[in-house]
């Protein structure tokens, strides 16, 4: 470090600094500066995308609820075109999914809904629509597809119970009278939504010798 | 000096203060980060805290709308404050997770939302449009700002709206509904054989030891329980001697008293012709409307119609239109002035010129209802419910104050009390927990009948309101008390005999059922048993036993013409064989649609909620929650 004998060879040295470096000193400064308001505008921007998103899928639940399905679908179809990397695009394609469900196309229904397995962004949502699919698959007796929906997504997480359920209809269809009770009665212990149901459908179950 | 510093400024010194100085700045605000010393925290949430202050507060909101829900049914005893806190913090964590979640998947409560939600909230309302006032005063009430609200307002619906979503999108396909229909409907045919408990029972003789062992067994049911007998004093209409109705003479004075209170005041009927003037006019300006206002008296005197010439002349605009008629008003409404002159007309006759700060009138009184006092004769029931009450109220409470100090004073005797009011010992029977009659059947008597003061110092019971507002009371004491114990094994001897021959009778009419149920199962013949053809039953025939029918329905579906069979013990003790010869499934065709509909939408509802339920589960499975152990708060 250079010891400087007097203020004016000081400034003389920092004029010279100054000189040689202003520019990439500046250049920093606009930079950082460009950089946070870049980022606050584009988290503003963010902001107002996911309202948007969110008011049109308010108002897509609203229209499911007067059960026009041309509409939903058309709703439906908008927010998966303007919102494809939002959650709601995946939330937007279920409704469309009971819509169609409703209006007995299950075709329409499994792909709503294989749209909302590729669309949720998060486990727990993608386990929830895995569940949906599968009993879609069940009912069209895809059994094949159906076990290789549950397959991909079962854990044993606080779902456990419902897979187990859809499992004892999938070897139940397959004849496999034991292995269903087995199923069924985990669902139950487990506390499956419809435990009552389980159990009747348990109880219905052939003598498996 | 300076230029000291400035050299020793380079060195190490220079260097030491300015580190020493930057560890405060550094470690400002660290807390924050850490943790240390800031507020209590009962759970975190992935890191986000809650506190026990909103903890606490949540509790006391919970518990006020619990009370406000069930009025006077509320019982705080009913609540176990640790349980409802933990619930109110299990609650309190998903909210905050929830919310966590819809921010991290992108969601968020648009403008739109919440301006609607605020828009169709009922409680914004006026005539049933929103209102900013009211929406303001509202906010105002709960003491949050409109900001507070809209941004609590905005999380509420970010934080339902994943549930809305799933809800919203749950369904039910039709061939899960058939299956529904098809196991809830479902019809059996049941063929039953019962083994009459009775046939089992024998009256062989059960030896003592037996006996003894079962008494030892079972000795919580062969007690007698604890017992009082009680001493009280008992307030009310009847022992304070409250039904002797006021003497006439009483009532009178109350009358003579109170008589304002029955008196209708004078109340005139007029009507004025005002000519306007400002108090503080000048003599010329009131010359002018003197002399106007008595050539309009002129006028009237000469015969023209009072109400023609109001309608022509007067200032006020408020009667001009009627005629200057004012209506009814008795004294101390208009003017003095007005009033002194409006009160002393006579009928008809029409006043000189009035001055009041408003002008000069002219009054005509049109019609005069003098005072009428309302006769003693009709009154005179209402007084007498009045004294009634009063002096009841008045008594009891006095005679309330003096039966609890003297048996506070007293506490081990309720006779200095009696004495001193005239009132009669009363005794009870035998009490137990269950109470007797009347009174004493009362929860809050009995409480205090059975109280560690009451039944084990032998103290008097402080007053008792049962009812409160029914001006009734009651002090009791102890006088007998027996423990509960246990029944001495001769008095109970014939019930056990009859229990363990119950017991056996059951159980060998369940062992016969069960070897049936074997023969039946191999195939060999049975004999001299009668087989009930229960017909073919749905899951609600309430006519046929319960365990009978759950049996029927939990034995596996018929397979090739091969029934079902098994065996059960009916709530009577009787022996069941159950076979199943036939399974009729329900059929979706068969429902009529709003049956059909009815069954839909539950369905659908069970899953939407039990999905969302799982859901919840699932995140908070995933995520990172910490509960602390919880304490009660200190502040109350």
């Amino acid at each position: 470090m250079n010891v400087y004998e007097t203020d004016e060879e000081k400034a003389e040295a920092i004029k010279a600094w100054w000189k040689e470096n202003g520019l990439s000193v500046a250049a920093g400064i606009a930079l950082g500066l460009g950089a946070v308001f870049g980022w606050r505008a584009w988290m503003s921007y963010q902001d107002r995308i996911a309202q948007q998103a969110s008011a049109a899928f308010e108002q897509l639940i609203a229209t499911a609820q007067s059960g026009e399905v041309e509409q939903v679908q058309a709703q439906a179809d908008q927010i998966d075109r303007e919102f494809p990397n939002t959650t709601y695009a995946a939330l937007a394609a279920w409704v469309r999914g009971r819509a169609e469900v409703d209006a007995q196309r299950l075709p329409e229904a499994q792909a709503a809904l294989r749209l909302a397995l590729d669309r949720a962004p998060d486990p727990s949502l993608k386990r929830l629509t895995a569940l949906r699919l599968a009993r879609l698959l069940i009912a069209e007796q895809a059994w094949e597809e159906a076990a290789a929906v549950l397959e991909r997504y079962e854990d044993d997480g606080p779902f456990r119970p419902e897979f187990d359920a859809l499992r004892g209809d999938l070897v139940a269809a397959s004849g496999q009278i034991q292995q269903a009770r087995a199923a069924y009665q985990r669902a139950i212990e487990g506390g499956a939504i419809q435990a009552n149901l389980l159990q009747e459908k348990r109880d219905d179950l052939p003598p498996s010798s | 000096m300076l230029q000291t510093i400035r050299e020793r400024a380079q060195g190490w010194i220079a260097w030491a203060i300015v580190i020493l100085i930057s560890i405060p700045f550094a470690l400002w605000g660290i807390q924050s980060y850490l943790g240390v010393g800031s507020e209590p925290v009962v759970a975190q949430v992935n890191g986000v805290e809650i506190t026990q202050r909103a903890l606490d507060q949540r509790y006391q909101e919970t518990r006020m709308r619990l009370r406000e829900r069930l009025g006077s049914a509320y019982r705080p005893e009913l609540f176990d404050e640790q349980t409802m806190r933990a619930q109110v913090l299990e609650q309190m964590i998903e909210e905050t997770l929830i919310l966590q979640v819809a921010q991290d998947l992108g969601l968020r409560a648009s403008d739109q939302e919440l301006r609607l939600a605020i828009l169709l909230n009922p409680a914004f309302q006026k005539e049933g449009r929103f209102d900013k006032a009211t929406y303001q005063r509202m906010l105002a009430l709960q003491g949050t700002s409109e900001a507070q609200y809209e941004d609590s307002l905005r999380r509420r619906i970010l934080g339902t709206q994943l549930q809305r979503a799933i809800e919203a999108s749950a369904f039910v396909t039709e061939s899960e509904l058939a299956e529904a229909v098809r196991l809830e409907k479902q019809q059996r045919q049941v063929q039953l054989i019962r083994l009459p408990k009775a046939q089992f029972l024998s009256d062989t003789p059960i030896p003592d030891a037996e006996i003894q062992a079962y008494y030892e067994a079972h000795a919580d049911r062969f007690r007698s329980p604890e017992r009082v007998k009680l001493q009280y004093l008992l307030l009310n209409a009847e022992t304070m001697d409250l039904a002797k109705p006021p003497a006439e003479e009483e009532l009178r004075q109350r009358y003579e008293a109170e008589k304002d209170r029955f008196r209708k005041p004078e109340q005139r009927q007029a009507r004025h012709i005002l000519i306007a003037l400002d108090p503080k006019s000048d003599a010329q300006t009131e010359a002018q409307a003197k002399a106007k206002i008595e050539a309009v008296r002129e006028r009237l005197v000469g015969g023209e119609d009072f109400a023609e010439v109001a309608k022509e002349v007067s200032e006020d605009p408020g009667s001009a239109p009627q005629g200057g008629d004012l209506g009814w008003f008795g004294r101390g409404l208009m003017d003095p002035a007005f009033e002194q002159a409006a009160f002393q007309l006579k009928k008809g006759e029409i006043s000189a010129p009035v001055r009041s700060p408003f002008g000069y009138h002219l009054i005509q009184v049109t019609g005069i209802q003098p005072e009428t006092v309302q006769p003693f004769e009709q009154v005179k029931d209402k007084l007498r419910g009045e004294i009634a009450k009063e002096q009841g109220e008045g008594r009891f409470f006095d005679w309330a104050e003096r039966l609890a100090n003297l048996a506070y004073e007293h506490p081990d005797s309720l006779e200095p009390a009696a004495e001193a009011l005239g009132l009669q010992i009363q005794e009870s029977d035998w009490l137990d927990r269950q109470g007797g009659e009347g009174i004493l059947a009362n929860p809050k008597v009995l409480a205090a009948a059975f109280s560690a003061e009451v039944l084990e110092e032998g103290l008097n019971s402080e007053l008792i309101e049962p009812e409160p507002g029914a001006l009734q009371a009651i002090v009791l004491r102890v006088v007998a008390h027996e423990p509960a114990r246990a029944k001495p094994l001769e008095t109970v001897r014939d019930t056990i005999i009859d229990q363990l021959r119950d017991q056996a009778a059951r159980t060998a009419a369940k062992a016969e059922a069960d070897a049936l149920l074997e023969k039946l199962k191999k195939g060999e013949p049975i004999e001299g048993y009668a087989v009930q053809d229960l017909g073919t039953i749905g899951r609600d025939a309430f006519q046929v036993p319960e365990a009978v029918r759950k049996l029927a329905f939990s034995l596996p579906r018929p397979k090739d013409d091969q029934p079902s069979l098994g065996s059960t013990s009916l709530e009577n003790g009787d022996g069941a064989v159950v076979r199943v010869k036939q399974v009729i499934d329900g059929k979706l065709a068969d429902l009529k649609a709003p049956e059909r509909d009815a069954l839909k939408r539950r369905l659908v509802r069970a899953l939407g909620q039990g999905y969302y339920d799982r859901f919840l589960e699932d995140l908070k499975a995933r995520a990172d929650i910490e509960r602390k152990p919880l304490e009660t708060a200190s502040d109350f």
